[in-house]
């Protein structure tokens, strides 16, 4: 009895063992790690002891060790992406492209409020494509093409002024294409291979959930 | 009236055979336990007395019988002996008691030993026999005790050991055993102990078990058995101990258990076990432990103490259980003393009724969602030693009645949104050794009193609002080992006395505003081994005594201003880690650092260091980390170096190296940065760089590197970033780089590259932030493949010898932004899409036309001379000024950023290698964005150009 007590309390004290690191952004990315699978151990140099995650591989700091970049490319991932991830808040360049991760993409991503670029495309992603990133307001570049997402497009992009490049390409999206604000630019290429996505639609004939 | 004539005859006839025997049975005993003995290794001698010449029966260890004609007992338990079990013991036919427990004997246990058949009680408990239980045991029919446990036996458990009916006890634990538990266990009738913990067994727990109705204590835990706790169990109305933790028990909680009304310790934890507790417990009146941890127990909490008045454990941590804590867990007179509710999701305040469990020790509600104010009554827990509260989200102020609570030893409030002070009233914790307050959102300053807690091991305020300075009686702090006051707003020096604290282990002051220099005192602290003081206002010259510190480890004194030698924190042999980035050291680099074998990451960057980079850490074998940039080294990268090869950072750049780049390099295979940027090395690009197969940043910018680029470039189909820039390379592009697929950043500029560009350069598809090829003297055609970049932000192909027209399918790169394709010898068309583009993105070259220059139909009707000398000199002169004036402001920026960067004093080694593009990062990612309408970048957004196309 005595060794099981003994036992249960060295436990107790281990989980509230000082904490030498808490830089949130690293714990962030160290909650990312633990969701994907990484084959190649291209996650390796990630240690959460470190005071910041500036100097793991794949990652960029700015001056003030905030995450710039998370270069993820092309790295043979799979798993899912978590909420943590929103606590980016200096994440400009989110480059997770041509992996095999999976899930839905998280709501949170629309608290990333200097997100420029945000290259998704060529994983498994599925599910409908945020209606938060509406508040992406710095957002230039987002890439989702080639993934299995769902729904329609959120009419809310089309407040994205600076939206420049915005690419849904094969997928199973459905509805109609926003002409609105950015999407007046957007070639056709940028919607091709959705069976179910009609458009762009006619301002004020078609209605935004149409054929949905 | 048969029987009672022939009894007597038995009997007579028994005892007439006794006598006839009892000489020659001791005798024959005395041989058989000679015997015994060869086999046995005594080395503390208890058997010395084991000799003809001696009684028998005072033999140590030796019990004879009454008569003293039989030996009934042997006892040689912890006399140190090894050896092995002899089959001889089967001689000693009258042996009742056998106990050999706690010695060291090797071998089986012998099957001969199933001959004694007046055995009573066998122990062999703690040896180290192997082999199987053998089923000649079971035909010890007189057995009642056998205790075999912490051996080393493998096998099942033998079914014949159902025969043993007059078993009372059954210890078969902390062994190998394996198989399940035989069904023949429920012919134990007598049985009362049974002990089978640390096994491998495996499969059900047999509903037969519950025939066993003597049995008191069954306990089964750690090992592999699984399904549903038989409800049958609840039959068992004599068991006081039941201990099935850490099995893969599934299922609920049988609610026939609330029937074991002599209960006094359950221990489930560590099972798969779910459902909700079941009320039924509560009829557990005898209970004092209740153990259901680390499980998948859901529901609210429903044990009452009302009921179970005889409870001092309440351990159900690690399930899913939810609701609040009910106001009857603990009554007054009650014998409640430890209550452990960790990480389930619980929620309320703080329960204002568990204030009167004043028998109450140690209470855990750690990583649950309680919320609100700790109750000013806390001290009414007058005998609490440990109040661990820490992630929840407890808010308010620290009562500060805590200061009552005199047995307290364990303050863990972390993680939650505590406000306001720290109470003076702490001081009188006498008994406190353990305070983590940390992260939450205290301030006001740290308490002088909090130095009155004379018992204190270990204070944890990080990550809080406190100001004010250090209290300067901190020495009295004999006992504390562990001191974490980092990312507060602290000013001020380090109180000499904190050297006082000689016991002092790990000290993290980072992230503050202190001040001031590093007090001799700490020459005493020679426990110390973890110092962490980056990120504060710390200045001038180390103490020379701090060589006298041999156990240091961990060091990051970066971003202080530190000034005069690195040598003193040179004397530790042990260093893992030394950071002192970004200070004012100055001097050379201790070759006695070379003394820590251990040595994984060295960071000096952003010094003033002087002399070269010492031979001797060709010794640092383990060095994953090496950054001496931005300071003033001078000579070569040494040939030693080439045995650091476990490398994954190496960061020369911006000293005044020379010599040539090392071609060993190429041998560190690990290596993911490579920085040697910003020095005078010359020579070639070494081809062996091409085998260092991991590398993701190569800058080798702002040299005097001469020669072709390597094919072998393109062996590197990790690579991030690839900066040659601003060097005198010669020769053409390598179409190999087309194999580098993962570059984002391709910077080739200010070199003497010739020939065209090659056109594979097109798939390089990932090519993001710059594409940079300006300066050269490339010749030939824009290869219009590289219109597939599609996410290409910027393009510079400026200054070269470029000709023909400017490809349409340049016109696709929607995500350009910033385009120089200045000062060539192009002509014709530009694409429709560029208008957006300013005219310096074109200037200078042979015959441009089309928007935002002037439009084709107008270029192609007028002659090369439509501007008069004179417009043209005004226009130039027009052009000189204003340059000048750009140039003028644009250094007046950068001083400014230098001064702001050496002053904010942030890693910038830390941003991973792009420090050396620092204004143009500030630039391109930066806060200031109006800068991007300045020359090259597209002012319309492509919304507004499209229009103009229509």
């Amino acid at each position: 009895m005595a060794p099981t007590y003994l036992l249960s309390f060295l436990a107790f004290l281990l989980t509230v063992s000082p904490t030498i690191s808490t830089n949130s952004e690293g714990n962030a990315l160290h909650a990312l790690r633990t969701r994907l699978l990484d084959p190649t151990n291209v996650l390796q140099s990630w240690d959460p002891t470190l005071v910041n995650p500036c100097t793991w591989f794949h990652v960029t700091c700015d001056s003030n060790n905030h995450v710039i970049r998370l270069d993820l490319g092309n790295s043979n991932i799979s798993g899912t992406l978590g909420p943590e991830l929103g606590g980016l808040k200096h994440l400009q360049y989110l480059e997770l492209y041509k992996n095999n991760i999976q899930g839905e993409i998280p709501e949170e991503l629309g608290k990333l409020k200097n997100l420029v670029s945000m290259d998704l495309y060529g994983n498994k992603f599925e599910g409908e494509i945020p209606k938060s990133f509406a508040k992406l307001k710095s957002l230039k570049f987002l890439r989702l093409n080639n993934n299995k997402l769902t729904g329609s497009i959120p009419r809310e992009l089309t407040t994205l002024s600076n939206l420049k490049v915005f690419d849904v390409s094969n997928n199973d999206l459905c509805g109609t294409i926003p002409i609105d604000g950015p999407f007046s630019s957007f070639p056709i290429q940028s919607f091709e291979n959705n069976n179910r996505l009609n458009g762009p639609e006619l301002q004020g004939l078609a209605s935004y959930d149409f054929g949905c | 009236m048969g029987m009672i004539q022939i009894c007597p005859l038995v009997l007579f006839l028994s005892v007439l055979g006794v006598l006839t025997f009892t000489h020659g049975d001791t005798s024959m005993d005395s041989s058989c336990l000679q015997r015994i003995k060869s086999q046995l290794v005594d080395p503390e001698g208890v058997l010395r007395n084991w000799s003809s010449g001696i009684d028998i029966c005072s033999w140590n260890g030796l019990t004879c019988s009454e008569d003293l004609t039989h030996v009934v007992g042997l006892n040689l338990s912890g006399s140190g002996l090894s050896g092995i079990i002899s089959p001889e013991f089967s001689c000693l036919v009258s042996l009742q008691i056998l106990d050999l427990s706690s010695n060291y004997l090797t071998g089986p246990i012998p099957p001969e030993l199933g001959k004694l058949q007046n055995l009573k009680e066998l122990y062999l408990y703690s040896n180290f026999l192997s082999g199987k239980i053998s089923a000649e045991l079971g035909l010890l029919k007189k057995l009642q005790v056998l205790r075999v446990g912490n051996n080393m036996l493998t096998g099942e458990i033998t079914p014949h050991l159902g025969n043993l009916t007059d078993l009372r006890v059954l210890g078969l634990a902390f062994s190998l055993l394996n198989g399940s538990i035989p069904v023949e266990i429920g012919n134990l009738k007598s049985l009362k102990i049974l002990n089978l913990q640390q096994n491998s067994f495996s499969g059900l727990i047999p509903g037969e078990i519950s025939s066993c109705l003597e049995l008191q204590v069954f306990s089964a835990a750690g090992n592999m058995l699984e399904g549903e706790i038989p409800a049958s169990i609840g039959k068992l109305e004599s068991l006081e101990i039941l201990h099935l933790a850490n099995n893969t028990l599934s299922g609920s909680i049988p609610i026939e258990l609330g029937s074991l009304s002599n209960l006094k310790y359950l221990n489930l934890l560590g099972n798969g076990l779910n459902g909700k507790i079941p009320v039924e417990l509560n009829q557990l009146s005898m209970l004092e432990t209740l153990d259901l941890s680390n499980n998948k127990l859901s529901g609210k909490i429903n044990i009452l103490n009302s009921r179970l008045r005889n409870l001092e454990s309440l351990v159900l941590s690690d399930n899913f259980l939810t609701g609040g804590i009910p106001s009857d867990l603990c009554v007054s007179n009650s014998n409640l003393q430890k209550v452990f509710l960790s990480l389930n999701n619980l929620s309320g305040t703080f329960p204002s009724e568990l204030l009167n469990c004043s028998s109450l020790q140690q209470l855990d509600l750690s990583n649950n969602g309680f919320y609100g104010q700790l109750p000013s009554g806390l001290d009414n827990l007058r005998n609490l030693t440990d109040l661990v509260l820490n992630n929840n989200s407890f808010s308010g102020k620290l009562p500060s009645e805590i200061g009552n609570m005199s047995s307290l030893k364990g303050l863990y409030l972390f993680h939650n949104s505590l406000t306001g002070r720290i109470p003076v009233e702490i001081g009188k914790l006498q008994r406190l050794t353990v305070l983590y307050l940390y992260e939450n959102q205290l301030s006001g300053s740290i308490p002088r009193e909090l130095t009155n807690c004379s018992s204190l091991m270990e204070i944890d305020l990080f990550g809080n609002h406190f100001t004010g300075s250090i209290p300067a009686t901190i020495g009295k702090l004999k006992h504390l080992v562990f001191l974490q006051l980092r990312q507060n707003d602290l000013s001020g020096p380090i109180p000499p006395c904190l050297g006082y604290c000689k016991k002092l282990q790990k000290l993290a002051l980072a992230d503050n505003r202190l001040s001031g220099s590093l007090p001799p005192t700490f020459r005493f602290l020679t426990e110390l081994s973890v110092v962490t003081l980056y990120n504060n206002s710390f200045e001038g010259p180390l103490p020379e005594s701090l060589f006298l510190l041999k156990n240091l480890s961990i060091i990051n004194f970066s971003h202080n201003r530190f000034s005069g030698s690195i040598f003193p924190l040179s004397g530790s042999s042990t260093l893992i880690v030394l950071d002192l980035t970004n200070n004012s050291f100055s001097g050379g680099i201790p070759t006695r650092l070379a003394e820590s074998k251990n040595l994984t990451r060295l960071r000096l960057g952003h010094n003033h260091l002087t002399g070269t980079i010492p031979s001797e850490f060709g010794q640092l074998i383990e060095l994953n980390f090496l950054d001496l940039s931005f300071n003033n080294l001078t000579g070569e990268v040494i040939q030693e170096l080439s045995n650091c090869n476990q490398l994954e950072h190496l960061l020369l750049n911006d000293n005044r190296l020379t010599g040539t780049v090392p071609s060993w390099l190429g041998r560190f295979q690990g290596l993911g940065e490579l920085d040697l940027s910003s020095n005078d090395f010359h020579g070639t690009v070494p081809a062996e760089l091409g085998s260092c197969s991991k590398l993701l940043k190569l800058s080798l910018h702002s040299n005097n590197l001469s020669g072709w680029i390597p094919p072998e470039i393109g062996n590197l189909t990790c690579l991030n970033v690839l900066d040659l820039q601003r060097n005198n390379l010669t020769g053409p592009i390598p179409s190999t780089v087309q194999q580098c697929k993962k570059l984002y950043e391709l910077r080739l500029s200010e070199n003497f590259l010739t020939g065209m560009i090659p056109s594979e350069l097109g798939k390089l598809t990932e090519l993001q932030v710059i594409l940079d090829l300006s300066r050269n003297q490339l010749s030939g055609e824009i290869p219009s493949s590289l219109g597939k970049l599609m996410k290409l932000e910027r393009l510079n192909l400026s200054f070269n010898q470029l000709q023909g027209e400017v490809p349409p399918s340049l016109g696709r790169l929607t995500s350009l932004q910033m385009l120089n394709l200045s000062n060539n010898l192009l002509q014709g068309q530009v694409p429709s899409t560029f208008s957006g583009f300013p005219l310096s993105s074109f200037v200078g070259n042979k015959d441009l036309c089309g928007a935002p220059l002037v439009s084709c139909s107008e270029s192609v009707g007028s002659e090369r001379k439509w501007l008069s000398d004179n417009e043209v000199a005004a226009i130039i002169v027009a052009i000189v000024f204003t340059s000048t004036v750009i140039c003028l402001v644009l250094i007046y920026m950068m001083l400014r950023i230098w001064f702001d960067w050496r002053k904010v004093s942030v890693s910038s080694s830390d941003s991973g290698g792009l420090e050396s593009n620092r204004e143009e990062m500030q630039w391109f990612y930066g806060e200031d964005n109006e800068k991007k309408n300045g020359d090259y970048w597209r002012v319309n957004s492509l919304t507004s150009v499209q229009p103009q196309e229509k």
